[in-house]
Formats: C-alpha cells, structure tokens, sequence
C-alpha cells in the first residue's frame, strides 16, 4: 500500500509518499507482501550491527580477478554472442558444464534435458505460473523458504505445510496430508532436500524414497529445490531425489556455487513439463541474460572454481561451528535448535510462549537481528522460531551475537522460569527440529 | 488553499499497519476538503521535518504505545504544535487500562472486577504460586486476560480454566510490563464514540459487534467477514440511555477532547459495563468509529474535519 523507498529517497524526512494506484493492481498481489516488522528494522541500523538474518553467500572469497577474467573472456572471445539474444533455454555450452555438474551428484542428463533460468527464484515462478490455477494446492515443508512462498503465492494456491524434524519431511505426515487430499489433490510437492531453509535439516535416505513412493501413488509431481547440496561440510553425500526418480523437476543454482549477481540457475524437468516451462520463460524474459552464461561458462572451465568452492565450505563450516558452540555456550536450556551438516542456516525453538517478532525489535536494540519464524509460514505458525543465518558473520562476530541474542531470551525467560517454578506451567516443551 | 496539516501514521508501533490505512484515509479526506496535508511517518527525522515543514496542525493518526500513551502529546505540546484528540493526561489515564478503571469505579461507572499483575511479581515475588486465588478476586472464570497498556486487542486471550492461565499471561506480558485478569462479562460488545463539537460532546450512536469466533480479538478486528456489525446496537430504549450516558460520563471524567470512543459489554441480565476508552479510535475502513457516524448521516470527511475543527480551534486561542 505504501512505497517503503521513502526514507531511501529522501533522507532526513518523515514524509510518507502514498501509492497513487493503490486500489488498481490486481487481486493477486494482495496476498503477496513484504513483512511490515522486516521493512521496519531494516531502516534501524547501528554501526556493530550483527546480522543473522539474510542468507547471503560471501561473495568477497570468489577471487575478483577469477571472475574478471570470466566476464572479459566473455566479451572477447565471444564476442556478438556474448551480447545478443539467446536462446530460450540457454546456451548450449553452459548446459553442457550444467550436465557435468549434475553428473557429479549422480544424475545422468543430456544438455537438452536442462533450461538455464535467473536463477532458481526465476524456475520457482515459472513453475507455479504453469502450474497453478487459484484456490489449487501445494505442498511444502513448514517452516518453507520464503521465496517460493512469494513466487507461489502470486498464483493464489492453498499451502499445505507439512512439519519437519531432524530428519527433514516428516513423510508420515506427509502421507497423512496426500490421504487428505487424494489422488492428483495437490499441483506439487516441493522440497529443500538438502540444508533446508529454514530449518538446516537435511532429508533422510528412506524418507526421501518414501517421499516419491507417496508421490507416485497419489500422482503429484515434486519440486526439488537443491540451492546448498554443494555446501556440505561433513556426513556423506545424500543423492538428490531426481537421482532416484526421472520424474522429478529439479532447480539448481550458480548463486552459491560462484556468484547470485550473476543470477543463473537451471531447471530439469519431464520434456512435456520443460516444454511449458519455457513457453513461460518465453513471455517472462524471451531468453536469459547471454553475458551472464558466457561468464559462468568461462568460470567453470578450469578447475579453480573447486579450490575456491572447498575454501568457501572451509569457510561457511567453520562460521556453522562458530555458531553452534556459541548457541551451546550461551542460549538457555529451554531454547532448541537444529544442527545442519552444511548449507547457510540455523532453526530455533524458543518455549511456546515467546513472540520471536517482538523479540526483533529487542535484539535489534541490542545489536543482532534475525528472521522471525513465521516468515517461513504461509499461515502465521513459527511465532516462537527465528532463522539464524551463520553464511555471512565472522566466527568472532557470530559468538558475539549469539552472546546478545541470549541475553535478550534470557530476560525473556524468567517470567516462564517463574511460572514453571511455581507449579503453574507444565515443565516439558513440546516440539520437533 | 486552508491550512497546513501534519498527518502523523506509521510508527514503530505493533500497531503500524493499521495506523497507516488510517492515516492514508485520513490524508485523502482532508485533502479532498482543500487542506495542505503532509502525511509523516513516525521516524527519528520527525521533529526535524515538523520543524522544517511548520503546519498548522498535527492530525494524530498513530495507534498503540507513543501515539497513544501521551508520547506524541507531550512532544507536540512541546514543539507549540496543536494537533487532534484528547491532550496528555487524558491520553495516558486512557491508556494504563487499570487506572482509568480504578477512576471508572470512584466516578461509579461500573467496570467488571479485575486484578492487575507486573511480570517483576511473577519474576521477583513469585505471584505464579497465588495463581488460584484469582477465580475468588475477580468473582470466576471466564476471565479475560490482556496486557495493561496495549491497544488492538493484541496480546487478548479469553481463558475459562485455571489451566490455561498461565499461558494467557506469559502471552499479554510479552507485550508489556503488567498484565490485567479481568472478570469475563458474557453480553453484547459495544463501541460508543464520541465527537466534540460546538454544543459540546456528541454522542455517536453505539455500534454492537458481533464476532464469529466469539471474541473480537486482533483477527476478528481487521478480517473483512469475521465479524458482523450492528448500527445503532440492538438495545432497548432504557440501556441505550445508560450506554450513552456513560460514553459522555468516561470522555469527560478522564478530560478527553475531540474524539473518545468506550468499548462496553451490557450483560445478559441488562447491565451496562465500561471495558476501556480508547483517544486515537481507528480510522480505516473497518473501523468502528466511522461507522457510527455514517449512522447518523456524517461522511467519512465530515469525522475528519470535526476533529480536525478541535486543533484549530486551539490553535486560534494560543493567538
């Protein structure tokens, strides 16, 4: 309803500038909007500021002058192509390095079996514009990613969230929620298999078996989104569910493996699925960005982009490792939390009672802020969760953010340590992940 | 072209979002009725640009804790600002739920019985151990449950049994320091509001609420459907007088100006209640004090400018 760029676009003022075409936009966009409490605090900014909250890869340890080199080779070799139109499904070289890249995690694919999309946000859209028609049903994990609860809300679906433990996608649940809806009563099942955001949680061998026998039986496609698989720090390698099931429509993406600015990632799914897919694509962009593909094609030429990917795990696990000593040093034993084995991200349970959205506005005031829960929510659950990002901070700033966060929950808990004291609340925390 | 008006909306209040739809409403019906308008939001540049700008007036469209509570009153009071609706006193007696009740009970204004507890009594004093001495204080359950200083209803929860009192207080004290159990008086909820105006308080007629889920919490509030209205209430002639009587007897006793609105329960048995009064009523589409005025034939614009008129009538006689 409101521009929010206000205090962007004219420092200093209060002055609110109203949408003149409030009232005119279409009623799908109403159920799209940014959370009020994250506009809110991304204004209040201090200096120390700790931020757990976006998931942003660290960029600064790609090598400046490995991608200057990818992006001037580009244009200099490649020339007119580099800077025309391409095709809609990208370019065939690209697509090539795309199918050895899968090869590596176990799935066979010719280069016709891929589109290269912006990113995996851009296969997201796609994929609900096609299949998606108002008041139909997806299925997603609870808490899910934001982002593709943004890009399928757009399309007007109901949400079915199904709960997660340690193990990823409670399949029993699962199974529970497809009886529900029967046969072919959900457009897709989508899923974060590996590092799951929100959660961290990593999908378990036979629940991910489990997950396509159920998908099979009741006739609904499922949705891989597979943005961290990558960025596994220990345990072994878990193949991807489109390894075990042709069937399977999988995103993947070069944000985490090289760089987001270059916006790339790809799609494979059945030809009948990638034939509608890009007849979207079509009407959404005509053809992914030619430059961009060129660059990445050049990047992962040689081999040093698996040097620089093991010192950006190097990194990100000793951030992980950071966080979780710290969480056990500090955090209260009331408070619970995941423990991924790779990926960007930390899930955490406060005790029912406590609001992690007006938690915000106190970390904020102490120097720290995070993702409340219930942005991973299509439905206001997760009041009592917060997302921790570890991807971004230094191992000194995360301990010492941890440090504040506890402090804020710690103030927190006394009121229910009280409670708890006297007999009035029962002593035991329910809850999973 | 008329006068220059600050409409102050937004706010790091957990009440922004509805004070922004009401603000923008606001903004739209003064400027349709020729004023300069300047919309602001409530920021740390707020002083600066009010400093900057110099309007006439300052229309107070914030909800909850600083629009509400006095905060903004006194800054404005400060600045030599006139701005709209009940001044700093009125503002913060309405606002502390347990004190305005206490002066409901001195002025004989029946209010339902009530216990009033700080967080710091849990944490310091273990207060949680007398938890089954609240049925007798405030005469049973149902009792409802809510945070002494907030508005919206957040932090609102209807509790029956002993059991779920515990959770219902976590709850309301995680929006401030003190919480209120108040007894739960089964009836007919109502909105009475009132507008100053040259013969004085006017008394708009109540608006009863009917909430599907049986209590009008901060969904039932602000989901188009979940709750059903009835202009003017559903009430024989007798508890109509008593219900405006005492809108005009809360607006008066806690010296409100401009715009007042009680909320009441009359009871199953005929007698009337005062809950609380609120001195910044929403202005959105929804909101209750808009629609009794169309009920008694005032535009949206003409609630407005008649509590616009109270600032400005203010600010002629500050010279």
């Amino acid at each position: 309803m409101f521009l929010r760029q206000e205090r962007g676009a004219e420092m200093g003022t209060a002055r609110i500038v109203f949408d003149r075409w409030d009232g005119r936009y279409a009623r799908r966009m109403a159920g799209v909007r940014s959370s009020a409490v994250r506009d809110l605090f991304a204004a209040a900014s201090r200096p120390d500021m700790i931020s757990f909250a976006g998931g942003m890869p660290d960029v600064a340890r790609v090598p400046a002058e490995a991608a200057a080199m990818a992006a001037s080779e580009a244009v200099l070799h490649e020339g007119a192509a580099a800077l025309q139109y391409g095709s809609s499904e990208g370019r065939p070289a690209l697509r090539v390095t795309i199918a050895e890249l899968m090869a590596e995690i176990g799935v066979r694919l010719g280069a016709d079996d891929i589109i290269v999309t912006a990113g995996a946000q851009q296969g997201l859209d796609l994929l609900a514009k096609v299949f998606i028609d108002p008041g139909d049903v997806v299925v997603t994990e609870g808490p899910t990613y934001v982002g593709a609860l943004q890009a399928f809300s757009a399309y007007e679906p109901r949400i079915e969230c199904v709960p997660m433990d340690e193990g990823g996608m409670r399949v029993d649940a699962l199974e529970e929620t497809l009886t529900r809806l029967g046969p072919r009563g959900a457009k897709f099942i989508y899923t974060i298999p590996n590092f799951q955001n929100p959660a961290g949680v990593t999908l378990l061998p036979e629940r991910r078996r489990r997950l396509l026998e159920l998908a099979r039986a009741y006739d609904i496609p499922v949705i891989e989104d597979d943005p961290y698989g990558r960025l596994r720090f220990d345990g072994g390698h878990v193949k991807p569910l489109r390894a075990l099931d042709e069937d399977v429509i999988y995103l993947g993406t070069f944000s985490k493996i090289f760089a987001p600015g270059l916006r790339l990632g790809w799609m494979t799914a059945p030809h009948p699925i990638l034939a509608k897919v890009l007849l979207a694509k079509q009407a959404a962009d005509l053809c992914g960005s030619a430059f961009a593909q060129v660059t990445a094609e050049r990047y992962f030429a040689g081999t040093r982009w698996r040097r620089v990917l093991q010192g950006l795990n190097r990194a990100y696990s000793g951030r992980r490792d950071a966080m979780l000593s710290a969480l056990h040093e500090h955090f209260p034993a009331e408070v619970r939390w995941t423990r991924p084995e790779g990926g960007f991200f930390v899930w955490v349970e406060l005790p029912n009672f406590l609001d992690a959205g007006t938690l915000l506005a106190e970390a904020v005031e102490h120097g720290v802020t995070f993702v409340p829960g219930s942005a991973f929510f299509p439905d206001g659950r997760g009041r009592n969760c917060m997302r921790l990002a570890f991807c971004y901070a230094e191992p000194e700033a995360i301990e010492e953010g941890i440090r504040r966060l506890a402090e804020v929950i710690e103030d927190r808990l006394g009121l229910y340590r009280a409670f708890i004291a006297a007999g009035a609340l029962p002593e035991a925390q329910e809850g999973a992940a | 072209m008329r006068e220059k008006i600050a409409v102050l909306m937004g706010g790091r209040s957990l009440e922004r979002d509805v004070s922004l739809s009401s603000g923008k409403r606001v903004a739209e019906a003064l400027e349709t009725a020729g004023y300069r308008v300047l919309p602001l939001d409530v920021t740390p540049a707020l002083v600066e640009t009010l400093r900057a700008e110099r309007p006439d007036a300052c229309y107070i469209a914030l909800h909850g804790k600083y629009g509400e509570d006095g905060t903004i009153q006194e800054l404005l009071e400060f600045l030599g600002i006139p701005y709209t609706g009940p001044g700093v006193t009125a503002s913060a007696l309405a606002w502390d739920k347990p004190v305005a009740k206490r002066l409901f009970v001195d002025a004989g204004i029946p209010t339902p019985r009530w216990i009033t507890l700080t967080a710091d009594a849990f944490k310091e004093m273990g207060a949680a151990t007398a938890l089954d001495l609240v049925p007798g204080a405030v005469g049973g359950f149902p009792v409802v449950v809510k945070p002494s200083k907030q508005g919206s209803a957040l932090g609102l929860t209807r509790v029956d049994t002993a059991e779920e009192l515990a959770e219902a207080l976590l709850s309301a004290l995680s929006y401030g320091d003190a919480a209120i159990i108040e007894k739960w008086i089964e009836g007919t909820e109502l909105a009475v509001s009132v507008l100053d105006g040259i013969e004085g308080p006017q008394v708009l007629p109540p608006v009863e609420i009917v909430a599907k889920s049986g209590l009008f919490d901060y969904d039932a509030m602000y989901t188009a459907g979940q709750t059903d209205y009835y202009v003017p209430a559903r009430l024989g002639d007798d508890t109509t007088a008593t219900v405006r009587r005492y809108a005009q007897e809360v607006h008066e006793l806690l010296g409100c100006r401009d715009v007042s609105r009680a909320d009441m329960v009359v009871g199953s048995d005929g007698g009337v209640w005062v809950l609380e009064c609120n001195t910044s009523p929403g202005m959105t589409e929804t909101s209750l004090l808009p629609m009794a005025a169309a009920a008694c034939g005032m535009t949206f614009q003409d609630v407005v400018e008649r509590v616009l008129a109270g600032a400005l009538k203010r600010r002629g006689e500050r010279g």
